[in-house]
């Protein structure tokens, strides 16, 4: 009989999953995070989390820069009205009070905005807070500029925030989300940029024990928009839903990367991103990431990623990671396709008199449409189809805007 | 009174094995009130001509034109055919994925009427129209064709048919995958459309039995291209009695071999 020889996993410290490599150690795990610029390597296409980046465009993010300090920021409730009770607004020095407290800058350009920018906006929530906060960041023009924001929920809270971006920008932004324990809170970053529009965006998001978050982003135009999200969980019975949704017009790159990290038991992570592409160079790119450290049982996750492409010529990457350090999970699923709208579909709906644009403009907000509908939070899956069918009713004419709108 | 003129009509496909000729000279005129049959073999044609009047892309026409009340419809976009006031309800209608067929239904109607339907009236226009048909009202929020079954896709293109108004109906094998009760309710809700709109009607089927409930008053023989017979309703029940044998080409594929 074989002698039985006791094996001890390594034990992640919770405050830092990073600090002890894993027995045998993941591609994502030895990737530096530091908020020094000079940790990272520049920027290159041979380096993995570059590889689909057309970097010489966005290369004015590479190094530290004076921030124009030009973005308008404002913050009110959904409606318009001022901040309810339980909210707190704070300016803060960078690296002062809660900023800096979500883990730490995993790439160049988040070190560079973490470098650049001299202050905070700290939003705190508290309580329960019927109406989402509005975040309404407006480019002010094409100089380079900074914006760190910090979102901390308490314990117990429930809370909406919805962040808004439009206008002319080069805006490196980083967003740092905290959650509390048992607290169910929902973020919803919507991108409205100009044509030109470059954005470069770090999440760090912390979801707290036996706390629910719903993370959503929605990205609909802009040059070049590159978001980086990096989670972990606080403890047990954590619940991540992330939910993306992109429209790629011609000669624009949009990317979007989720890191999911499973580093406490008995957490669940959905993420369903769907893009649709039209035009000549569209180009979209999805990279998500899971890991389960051996410290996760009872992990269940699941990541999916669909692309509609509209018309030839666009390019959808979409790439799916699994690291599974832990053989006692629930579940580790992906799905990723890239299709294609059908001759077939687009002749059915022309022969009822819908010409060819409404009939891709009919299938993208059906798309996307069923993503929303799971969101679950009417004030929340309202907003976001009204921003959708205004980014398909562009140059629409009045009656069929009508139709649109009314679903 | 509208008419439908098609003259000299030639098309073909473009196969993996070169071009395939397909319509050879089709000639044809249809009027308002009126309701044609067009019957004929397996692989006769009959159904290319319903795409190719309908605009589907992989047809491609070589000659002839369709005279809708004088305005060639074959330089037209599909969408453009369907607004001149041409509908064709399909053997195999597609599932369009996410678009709800409310949705879907209005923003035809919106399309093919230049304005947007007054959203009470549209309401219990539908629903009046669905119950009619013994559709389920959860079909209207489900997503355009999607899981339905057969019997269920033909009513939502009658049901389509009588909202939409054409002043022409093409019906490609509306008759095929229905059972009797089916294909009973799918021919009354035609009937009602025809008796409302006076469309002219060109039934494309195999079968005589649908001609029991839709009742033609030409019945034309579709072989190799083109048209090789007609006559009254009578005609049908000939081909019933005699099979489409005698109207095949020299050397082709019998009907039995095809099947």
């Amino acid at each position: 009989m074989a002698q039985n020889k006791e094996i001890t996993f390594p034990v992640a410290d919770p405050n830092n999953p990073y600090a002890m490599p894993a027995a045998m150690p993941s591609s994502v795990d030895h990737a530096a995070r530091s908020f020094a610029v000079d940790d990272f390597p520049q920027p290159n296409r041979k380096q993995d989390e570059w590889r689909y980046t057309p970097i010489e465009r966005i290369d004015e993010f590479f190094d530290t820069f004076k921030p124009s300090g030009a973005t308008v920021i404002e913050v009110s409730m959904i409606d318009g009205s001022a901040l309810a009770e339980g909210i707190t607004l704070s300016q803060v020095k960078i690296g002062d009070g809660l900023s800096g407290s979500v883990s730490k800058p995993c790439d160049r350009v988040s070190a560079v905005e973490w470098n650049s920018g001299a202050t905070a906006t700290v939003l705190e929530l508290r309580g329960e807070i019927a109406q989402p906060v509005l975040v309404h960041v407006h480019g002010a023009g094409m100089d380079l500029d900074a914006f760190h924001l910090v979102i901390a929920a308490a314990d117990n809270t429930h809370a909406d925030v919805v962040v808004e971006h439009d206008g002319e920008a080069r805006l490196a932004e980083g967003v740092e989300i905290t959650t509390g324990a048992n607290s169910h809170v929902s973020t919803t970053f919507i991108q409205e940029w100009s044509a030109n529009a470059k954005h470069v965006a770090n999440h760090r998001i912390h979801v707290g024990r036996n706390a629910s978050l719903r993370h959503s982003v929605v990205t609909l135009g802009g040059d070049i928009v590159r978001i980086r999200m990096d989670q972990d969980f606080g403890g047990e019975q954590g619940d991540l839903n992330m939910l993306g949704i992109y429209f790629v017009d011609p000669g624009e790159h949009i990317e979007h990367r989720t890191m999911v990290v499973h580093n406490h038991p008995e957490c669940k992570s959905r993420v369903v991103y769907k893009g649709a592409l039209d035009g000549q160079g569209a180009h979209s790119t999805w990279v998500g990431n899971a890991l389960i450290t051996p410290n996760a049982p009872g992990t269940d996750s699941y990541e999916l990623n669909r692309n509609l492409v509209l018309t030839p010529g666009a390019i959808a990457d979409s790439e799916p990671n699994l690291e599974i350090e832990n053989g006692n999970i629930i579940g580790a699923g992906h799905a990723s396709s890239v299709g294609r709208f059908d001759d077939e579909e687009l002749f059915y709906l022309q022969s009822r008199g819908i010409p060819e644009t409404e009939a891709r403009k009919l299938v993208v907000r059906g798309f996307f449409g069923e993503l929303v509908e799971e969101i679950g939070i009417p004030a929340i899956s309202e907003h976001l189809m009204a921003v959708i069918d205004r980014r398909l009713a562009r140059g629409e004419s009045d009656a069929m805007a009508q139709v649109l709108e009314d679903k | 009174m509208s008419t439908l003129e098609i003259k000299g009509l030639v098309a073909h496909v473009e196969t993996k094995d070169g071009i395939k000729p397909i319509l050879k000279g089709v000639n044809l005129t249809v009027n308002s009130g009126e309701t044609h049959a067009i019957m004929g073999p397996n692989g006769s044609g009959k159904s290319t001509l319903a795409y190719t009047l309908a605009g589907h892309p992989k047809y491609v026409v070589d000659d002839g034109e369709v005279l809708l009340d004088g305005q060639d419809i074959l330089k037209m976009t599909p969408d453009e055919r369907a607004k001149a006031g041409l509908f064709l309800a399909m053997q195999y209608p597609v599932e369009v994925p996410g678009v709800s067929m409310t949705n879907f239904l209005r923003t035809a109607k919106t399309e093919i009427d230049g304005q947007a339907p007054a959203i009470r009236q549209w309401t219990k226009d539908l629903s009046a129209a669905m119950k009619r048909l013994k559709m389920d009202p959860k079909f209207a929020t489900r997503s355009v064709n999607e899981g339905f079954s057969g019997g269920e896709k033909k009513r939502a293109e009658v049901l389509q048919l009588e909202l939409l108004k054409p002043k022409f109906a093409i019906l490609d094998e509306t008759d095929s995958g229905l059972d009797v009760d089916a294909l009973r309710i799918v021919s009354e809700g035609v009937n009602r459309a025809k008796e409302a709109n006076q469309f002219g009607i060109l039934m494309v089927t195999h079968y005589t039995r649908i001609l029991k409930y839709i009742k033609p008053d030409i019945v034309h023989v579709f072989a190799d291209g083109h048209f090789v017979k007609t006559g009254g309703p009578e005609l049908a029940d000939e081909l019933e009695e005699n099979g489409y044998d005698q109207y095949l080409p020299e050397g082709a594929d019998s009907e039995s071999a095809l099947a």
